[in-house]
C-alpha cells in the first residue's frame, strides 16, 4: 500500500480513536501495596454518606442508591467476594457520586482537524468512585473510580441503570487479580 | 453593522426567552409499586441539604406556595392529606439552586454569533431544580421521585413569575406520578 494510500486510512482510525475517547469511560484505581487482596472473602456496606452529590437531582437519590449497591454486591459476588452482616466483613465498602460541570476546549478535535466548528463546550461530568476498607485497620486499601459525561443520562431511569452497571463493571474489573481468582 | 447590531438585538432576546422558557422535567419510580393501594400523604421532615442560595433557604413564601400547589396537584391524582391518623405516604421536597456556565449553547443550536467574528462567549446562569419525594410511610422506602429543573435568573426576585413557575413545574412534575385510583387522571 502507497503511503498516499495509508493517509486516509490513518485518518480513519485516528477520526476512531478520538471519537471512542470522548464517548469513553475514564476507569481508574489505586491500590495500598502490601495488601494481601487474596484474603478478601466478604463485605458490608459502609452507612451512606448524606453529602450533596453537585447535582440535586442524585442528592439522597434512593433508586440510584439501591441499584448501584445492588450492581456492586453482583459484581463482587461474580468475584467470590460475599455480603455479611455488619462487623463480620474482610472490608468494607464506601461508595460516593459527585457530578461537576466541565469545559470541553475541543482541543483534540482542533488540531486534528476533526470538527466543523471547533469551538469549546460545557458538560456535566459524573464521577462514581468505590472504596474498598480494611475491616482490621479501617484503612484505604483499594479505589476505584469511574469518570465519563451524564449529559441526558440521569433524564432516564434506565439510561441511567445502564450507566451504573457498565461504570461498576468496569471499575471492579481492576481489583487485583488475586481477589479475582480467590476460591471460596 | 445595522443589520449586526439587529441579529445582537434579537439573540439577545432569544437568550433572554431561551434561557427563561426551558423546563426539564423527569421522574423515577419504583417498578412494580401498586399505588393505587394509597390514599392519603402527609408532609415528611425536610431535609438537611442546603438550597445553594440564601435567598430561597427558609423562605416561608417560596415554601407556603410550593406546598399548596403540590396540595393542589395531589388532590387532582386522588390523594388527600391525611387529617389524623398514619398516612399512607410521606412527601418530602427540596429546593436548590446550582450557578452553571453555557459556552456558545445559542451559537451551536441556533447557528448565528452574536459578533462579527464568532469569538467564544460565556454565559453564567443559575439553575434551579425542586425534587418531590414520595416515600411509602409502612416500609419507609423512596417509591417516587420527580424534578424540575429552570433558569431562575428571572423568577427571584418577582413573586408573580415564581408562583407561576412553582405551578408549572409542579403540575408537570406530578403528572408523571401515578394516581391514587384507576382512572383518576
Amino acid at each position: 500500500m502507497t503511503p498516499r494510500r495509508l493517509i486516509p486510512l490513518a485518518a480513519l482510525f485516528l477520526t476512531a480513536a478520538l471519537v471512542a475517547a470522548c464517548a469513553a469511560i475514564n476507569i481508574g484505581s489505586f491500590v495500598e501495596r502490601g495488601f494481601d487482596m487474596s484474603v478478601v472473602r466478604t463485605f458490608e456496606w459502609a452507612p451512606a454518606d448524606h453529602l450533596a452529590t453537585g447535582d440535586p437531582r442524585l442528592d439522597n437519590n434512593e433508586f440510584f442508591q439501591r441499584y448501584l449497591k445492588a450492581a456492586v454486591e453482583r459484581e463482587l459476588m461474580n468475584r467470590g467476594i460475599e455480603r455479611v452482616e455488619a462487623g463480620m466483613a474482610d472490608v468494607v465498602v464506601h461508595y460516593h457520586a459527585s457530578v461537576t460541570q466541565r469545559v470541553d476546549t475541543a482541543g483534540a478535535d482542533e488540531k486534528y482537524g476533526l470538527c466543523e466548528d471547533c469551538r469549546p463546550s460545557v458538560f456535566d461530568a459524573g464521577t462514581l468512585t468505590l472504596d474498598l476498607v480494611d475491616a482490621g485497620t479501617s484503612r484505604l486499601v483499594w479505589r476505584g473510580w469511574a469518570e465519563r459525561s451524564i449529559q441526558g443520562v440521569l433524564e432516564s431511569q434506565s439510561q441511567m441503570e445502564r450507566d451504573v452497571d457498565a461504570a461498576v463493571s468496569l471499575i471492579l474489573a481492576r481489583l487485583p487479580a488475586p481477589l479475582r481468582i480467590a476460591k471460596r | 453593522m445595522r443589520r449586526l447590531a439587529c441579529v445582537c438585538l434579537v439573540a439577545a432576546a432569544v437568550t433572554a426567552a431561551g434561557c427563561a422558557t426551558t423546563m426539564n422535567v423527569s421522574s423515577y419510580v419504583e417498578r412494580g409499586t401498586d399505588f393505587t393501594q394509597f390514599r392519603t400523604y402527609d408532609w415528611g421532615p425536610a431535609d438537611a441539604l442546603p438550597t445553594g442560595d440564601p435567598r430561597l433557604d427558609d423562605d416561608p413564601f417560596f415554601l407556603d406556595h410550593f406546598e399548596g400547589a403540590i396540595e393542589t396537584a395531589m388532590a387532582g391524582k386522588g390523594y388527600r392529606l391525611a387529617e389524623r391518623g398514619m398516612p399512607d405516604l410521606l412527601i418530602h421536597y427540596h429546593a436548590a439552586i446550582t450557578p452553571r456556565i453555557d459556552i456558545n449553547r445559542l451559537d451551536s443550536e441556533r447557528g448565528y454569533c452574536y459578533d462579527g467574528d464568532c469569538r467564544v462567549r460565556t454565559i453564567e446562569s443559575e439553575t434551579g431544580t425542586l425534587v418531590i419525594d414520595v416515600v411509602d410511610s409502612r416500609t419507609n422506602k423512596l417509591i417516587w421521585r420527580g424534578w424540575a429543573q429552570h433558569g431562575v435568573v428571572d423568577i427571584l426576585n418577582n413573586r408573580d413569575r415564581m408562583e407561576t413557575r412553582i405551578d408549572q413545574a409542579v403540575a408537570r412534575m406530578l403528572e408523571e406520578l401515578p394516581s391514587a385510583q384507576l382512572g383518576a387522571n
